[in-house]
């Protein structure tokens, strides 16, 4: 069994990782099928029943335009995921960028990382879109950029505890000095320890970046008009809630139902990828040293088990004695962040 | 003492750059800039008297000269469009912000501490699981959508209990605070559940991470019972953190309650700079921005040398983020 196959698994057994898969996979269908196939063309408007009651036609009525929303809905679950996958990415690559600058081994170099992130991690995302919005308008950019940047400083500065602490692990020093790069480091070394908080962060990231997707667009900074997404048929149900109260539900709906998913699956995820809370994928490590290779925290250092094992101890007491600290110091900008731009 | 002149350089330093950032942004305007602000149907005359009044016919260099001497005069320039100062017109508006985030952050905080606290208790793994989704849910609802629900429940005219003021702000302000306050309850009710699940997240983080500590073991070993051990030992050692972290949430809520603003039809700080942007009001815009990240840098300036101050742990560091290891 593949490590992948293992972690799906570990997720698929409990309850709530059930939940957050079928979520998930259910957004990607709809999206894809939003494609080829909506109920409703997004550009057929029917000037005769505007703000209509759902009916066999209109599963959940129709818009000011006499658009069909349920349509819109399933076209802007593609926007939605693009603007997510997007700003993963971005915040992936950014976020690592500052975690490998700031454990360099140039102090200059690390210092300078440290000290940009803590000056620049108080800018709420939103002032990032404003300043973005004036030259670029309202923009799928807007929110990627806006997201992404924001995002990063908070997964660099979480990520930094356990990032250093693989760089100036022993093994490291080890690989250093048998004329390993620092690429190479970052790569099989640094990004394989800080995997489990790697996922959390990224999922976290992705929930808040649907917030703020409904946020900015609702501002007039986010998802241009015209453009189906989840925040446009949020904002749209706004101008309905006179008329049809019980419109308003749905796209709110959605989006909770989405961002809790995404939060949940980062709480399984990281419990089903760390070696030492899952059992079942150290016992592939140890049958099949592949497996864990270049992405388990353990199955780094196979030439020296004993090393090995001391040194996750040490990685696990770390995280155990200090996560609320790592927590709250995370938390803290998360929590603007996870408030900000909605 | 090194820490905190290092800290104020630093800051200095970003700030700078920061407006560069923000002086840059609003010059790389796709066409010109005069044109867009006076509107399809200005005369060519009003659009070179506007590009005068800009100073958009000088350098680039000498515009932003410009701008810095009077912000360090203290003079934030003139808003293009209603032609009231930059500064009174953000004074007005933050008495209507300040109030409304102080209010939901009291809200917040009635409603996340005792949750916090109540989850760290909670002996029941059942009891735990759902608090724990309780502050996913809490977190996971849109702004715009927690507080539309809001109106439909209690907003006068829409409501099923239609008892609260659903938009709006009464034109002169404060003059009657009985009605200024009556119409800030469900604007600051829904910023308050919101930012009230993350304080309750936080919470539990901190006290939790305490619960389980040799602190409290020693306090019930004493004869504390676990609750006592946990609300007087823990929640005195998770203090520093939590004041921290509500201090910077308090602040992230100025622009976080933007689209609360924007639904509620309040003019406050964020709604205001919202419209200024879509009206191009250059001076304005840019005065703003500047005006929000420096007390966005401010903030976290002060609380990382409180936080110094605070935790005698922090001596040594050189930075907050190695406390955290």
């Amino acid at each position: 069994m593949s490590g992948l196959s293992i972690v799906l698994r570990s997720i698929w057994r409990r309850a709530e990782g059930r939940f957050a898969l079928i979520v998930l996979a259910l957004w990607v269908v709809v999206a894809l099928v939003s494609l080829v196939w909506t109920p409703q063309s997004l550009w057929v408007t029917d000037g005769y029943h505007v703000w209509a009651r759902p009916s066999a036609d209109h599963w959940l009525g129709t818009d000011g335009t006499g658009a069909d929303v349920f349509s819109w809905l399933m076209a802007g679950s593609l926007t939605n995921l693009l603007i997510v996958l997007l700003t993963v990415a971005l915040c992936a690559v950014w976020g690592l960028a500052l975690v490998a600058a700031m454990v360099a081994r140039s102090a200059a170099l690390s210092s300078v990382a440290v000290v940009l992130v803590d000056a620049l991690i108080s800018i709420p995302t939103v002032l990032v879109a404003l300043i973005l919005a004036v030259p670029l308008g309202a923009s799928i950019v807007v929110v990627v950029i806006a997201c992404g940047f924001g995002y990063g400083l908070n997964l660099a500065r979480i990520a930094r505890p356990a990032a250093l602490l693989a760089a100036r692990s022993s093994y490291v020093e080890s690989a250093l000095s048998n004329g390993a790069g620092g690429w190479r480091v970052l790569v099989s070394h640094i990004i394989p320890n800080i995997l489990p908080v790697l996922a959390v962060q990224l999922s976290l990231s992705a929930g808040t970046a649907v917030l703020a997707e409904s946020g900015l667009t609702y501002l007039g900074i986010g998802v241009p008009s015209g453009v189906p997404s989840w925040g446009h048929s949020l904002a749209t149900s706004v101008k309905l809630i006179n008329v049809f109260p019980l419109t308003v539900l749905w796209p709110g709906l959605i989006v909770t139902v989405v961002v809790v998913a995404l939060n949940v699956f980062g709480d399984v995820l990281r419990d089903a990828i760390d070696p030492v809370a899952n059992p079942a994928l150290r016992r592939v490590e140890e049958g099949d040293g592949k497996a864990g290779r270049g992405c388990m925290p353990n199955g780094i250092f196979e030439t020296d088990k004993v090393v090995e094992a001391s040194q996750s101890c040490e990685t696990t007491e770390n995280h155990a004695g200090n996560a609320a600290a790592v927590a709250i110091r995370g938390g803290e900008h998360n929590g603007g962040e996870a408030y900000d731009g909605r | 003492m090194r820490f905190v002149i290092h800290r104020l350089a630093l800051f200095v330093v970003a700030l700078f750059g920061l407006s560069i950032v923000i002086f840059a942004a609003l010059r790389i305007l796709p066409g010109d800039v005069a044109s867009v602000m006076a509107g399809v149907n200005a005369s060519p005359a009003r659009v070179a008297q506007l590009r005068e009044q800009l100073g958009l016919n000088r350098s680039l260099v000498e515009q932003y000269g410009d701008w810095m001497g009077a912000l360090v005069r203290g003079d934030f320039g003139t808003s293009i469009l209603t032609g009231r100062s930059v500064t009174a017109l953000v004074a007005s508006r933050a008495a209507i912000t300040f109030p409304l985030i102080i209010v939901g952050l009291l809200i917040a905080l009635a409603i996340g501490l005792p949750l916090g606290c109540a989850a760290v208790l909670a002996r029941s793994a059942r009891v735990r699981a759902l608090f724990h989704m309780m502050s996913i849910i809490g977190g996971a609802i849109p702004a715009l959508w927690g507080g539309l629900l809001l109106i439909l429940l209690f907003g006068r005219g829409v409501g099923l209990i239609g008892i609260l003021p659903s938009q709006g702000f009464p034109l002169d302000g404060w003059a009657m605070p009985g009605r200024a306050l009556l119409s800030l309850v469900l604007p600051a009710l829904s910023v308050g559940i919101i930012v009230g699940a993350s304080i309750m997240r936080y919470t539990r983080a901190a006290l939790g991470g305490f619960a389980d500590s040799g602190y409290v073991d020693m306090a019930r070993s004493c004869g504390m019972t676990r609750t006592q051990a946990v609300l007087r030992v823990g929640l005195r050692l998770a203090t520093p953190q939590l004041v921290s972290v509500i201090g910077l949430t308090f602040a992230s809520m100025i622009t976080g309650v933007m689209v609360i603003e924007n639904l509620f039809a309040l003019p406050g700080i964020g709604n205001g700079l919202v419209t200024d942007v879509g009206n191009r009001d250059l001076i304005a815009v840019q005065s703003e921005l500047f005006l929000l990240a420096a007390f966005f840098l401010g903030i976290g300036l002060i609380v990382d040398v409180l936080h110094r101050v605070l935790d005698p742990r922090m001596k040594t560091a050189t930075s907050l983020s190695e406390v955290s290891q």
